[in-house]
């Protein structure tokens, strides 16, 4: 089956009047015809097949909103090719339209001044959706993300929460093929943020919604999406599945040993020790294979050991151990 | 009903949103033609023709500009373009499967309909009743009064909406609305009608674009054009707002593009 979404080396530049710093400078970028080249996407590649559930995670200015832009239409790739749904976006960006749903966690494409339902009987017009399906659908989403409280209530009255939650309906109405989230559940707090999770991951595995959403969140990416993409520094660093980032990124288990009475230094030739508080002592395990018998045995029973723990490292750990690394390995490289 | 349709509908009930603004707005209007009427009776006193005008005529020309003028705000239009475009918001209509300048122009034609029932109408009614105004010259002249009108808004539309689109290269939203505010009280007949010009201003200003936003409606409706001429000058207007059509649809397409390569 072709994939629904094929990136092949696609990369964006953007091009900025060079600026100059102070007064004098000031004048000089008002004529000025130099430019600095920004690269915001640099020759990322991957497939998406349909019904698949992708995270696009990076920290800011990783390049996440330009690759989603060029991939719903708006923006043109300098280089490399895309399609979607066996379009080129750019160039048949109306009929691409139609097919996909775009939600912007920073922008709404809500009516302000309006009652709710407004919005959503307009997103009929705009997309020529057949009567019976619109009600459906609305009566269906709105029930799951329970809209029903406020939908003849102004935008400009609800809470964030409350518009995000409608922002999702709406792009949904029009059975699109595939929803592009950007950053869905920026500023929304905990319950809120739990319900579009749960949406979200309800409508891709029952209607096959494709799902492709960046987010500086893990927790979205780990109920959402079994499918990771990273990005950094505008390149693809990881994609596969969320499980194998552990070990695709090298990231140790942390050990605490706890003594009754203070053994000691204790050296283990498993595992590496990272801070000695006498009777608290931390380790860091940095070869997977080996297990916690294995430490036990060789700690052995004759010291006085009272509790034994050992830490997977959170996803969030892992990639912050990752960009740390990565951003030493930078600075030290001339 | 089509997308646009529902944009008109749209465009009239967000105006609704905001009910204390038709007071003020009716305050505003019944000021401002209060004072153009004002003037022109301070011109005439004493005197009761100039140049064959007399000072009826003037009142109603001052009423009749009120009438063409006071629903559509190229202010709001200006701003409305501008911001959408200078934020990015702009992108959020790439996305949808409509026309964004069509759809400008049909929430336009909705809040500018909100307009006309609401303040409009009562502040002629009201100015009207006190000075009197004259009927159109012929039922001709009435009825191609209001396809004037309708050609006067599309004209007001398309201009506004061009230098709201210069907005995205010129970076600034409030110079180029004091800039079109200036040309529209001189050049439209707003202020002062062309037969008032001194030649060769009168012919000039008669030719440009803006002429049709308050001259040639008026004009008509007092019967300064007649037969041929009304219908000639209808012709010109049209052509005009095809030229203007012509120059939105390519600044548009230009700034959709530089949306689109250099990412705004």
């Amino acid at each position: 089956m072709t994939p629904l979404i094929e990136a092949r080396g696609v990369s964006k530049r953007f091009r900025q009047h060079k600026r100059f710093p102070g007064l004098l400078g000031a004048f000089k970028t008002l004529v000025t015809t130099e430019y600095t080249e920004v690269t915001a996407v640099n020759d990322i590649s991957f497939d998406i097949a349909a019904g698949e559930a992708v995270g696009y995670l990076g920290p800011n200015g990783a390049g996440k909103s330009t690759m989603i832009k060029m991939m719903t239409g708006i923006l043109v790739p300098s280089d490399g090719t895309l399609s979607v749904l066996g379009r080129t976006p750019h160039l048949e960006r109306m009929a691409n339209a139609r097919q996909i749903g775009v939600v912007f966690g920073q922008r709404s494409q809500l009516w302000w001044d309006l009652p709710l339902i407004d919005s959503f009987t307009l997103h009929q017009r705009i997309y020529d959706i057949p009567l019976t399906r619109y009600q459906d659908n609305l009566k269906r989403f709105s029930e799951l993300l329970d809209l029903k409280p406020f939908l003849d209530r102004a935008v400009r009255q609800l809470s964030l929460g409350q518009r995000m939650r409608a922002e999702i309906v709406m792009s949904l109405l029009h059975d699109p093929k595939i929803l592009f989230l950007d950053e869905p559940t920026i500023g929304l707090d905990v319950v809120a943020k739990d319900a579009v999770r749960r949406f979200l991951a309800e409508i891709n595995r029952e209607r096959g919604v494709t799902i492709i959403l960046t987010t500086h969140d893990l927790q979205d990416i780990e109920t959402i999406c079994p499918r990771l993409i990273m990005v950094d520094h505008a390149k693809l660093i990881f994609d596969g599945q969320l499980g194998k980032l552990r070990s695709a990124l090298g990231s140790a288990r942390r050990l605490t040993l706890e003594f009754a009475t203070d053994p000691g230094p204790v050296v283990l030739s498993t595992a590496t020790l990272t801070n000695d508080d006498g009777l608290i002592k931390h380790y860091l395990l940095e070869r997977e294979e080996v297990s916690l018998v294995q430490i036990l045995s060789e700690v052995g029973s004759t010291r006085d050991l009272k509790d034994v723990a050992l830490h997977e490292p959170n996803i969030e750990e892992v990639i912050r151990t990752f960009y740390q690394r990565r951003n030493t390995a930078s600075a030290t490289t001339p | 009903m089509s997308a646009y349709t529902a944009f008109v509908r749209s465009g009239f009930l967000t105006s609704l949103a905001y009910r204390s603004e038709v007071w003020a707005n009716i305050f505003g209007k019944l000021v401002q033609v209060f004072a153009r009427v004002a003037i022109w009776l301070a011109v005439y006193a004493g005197v009761t023709a100039v140049d064959g005008i007399s000072i009826g005529d003037m009142i109603t020309y001052a009423l009749l500009g009120g009438v063409v003028m006071g629903a559509t705000r190229y202010d709001r239009i200006i701003r409305h373009v501008g911001t959408a475009l200078k934020t990015g918001d702009v992108a959020v209509w790439l996305l949808k499967p409509v026309h964004y300048p069509l759809y400008l122009l049909s929430i336009e034609a909705g809040a500018s309909a909100y307009t006309f029932l609401l303040a409009v109408v009562p502040t002629i009614v009201i100015v009207a009743l006190v000075y009197g105004m004259h009927p159109p010259a012929s039922l001709f002249h009435g009825v191609m009064f209001a396809a004037y009108c309708g050609l006067s808004f599309i004209i007001h539309f398309l201009c506004a909406a061009i230098f709201g689109v210069l907005a995205f290269w010129l970076m600034t939203i409030f110079s180029l609305e004091w800039l079109l505010q200036s040309l529209i009280s001189l050049l439209s007949g707003l202020l002062i009608p062309f037969w008032f010009f001194p030649e060769p201003f009168g012919s000039i200003a008669s030719h440009q674009p803006l002429a049709w936003l308050v001259y040639y409606p008026s004009a008509v409706w007092l019967g300064r054009l007649d037969i041929g001429q009304t219908l000639l000058y209808f012709g010109f207007g049209i052509a005009w707002a095809g030229l203007l059509t012509l120059a939105l649809t390519l600044l548009w397409r230009r700034a959709a593009s530089r949306i689109t390569v250099h990412g705004g």
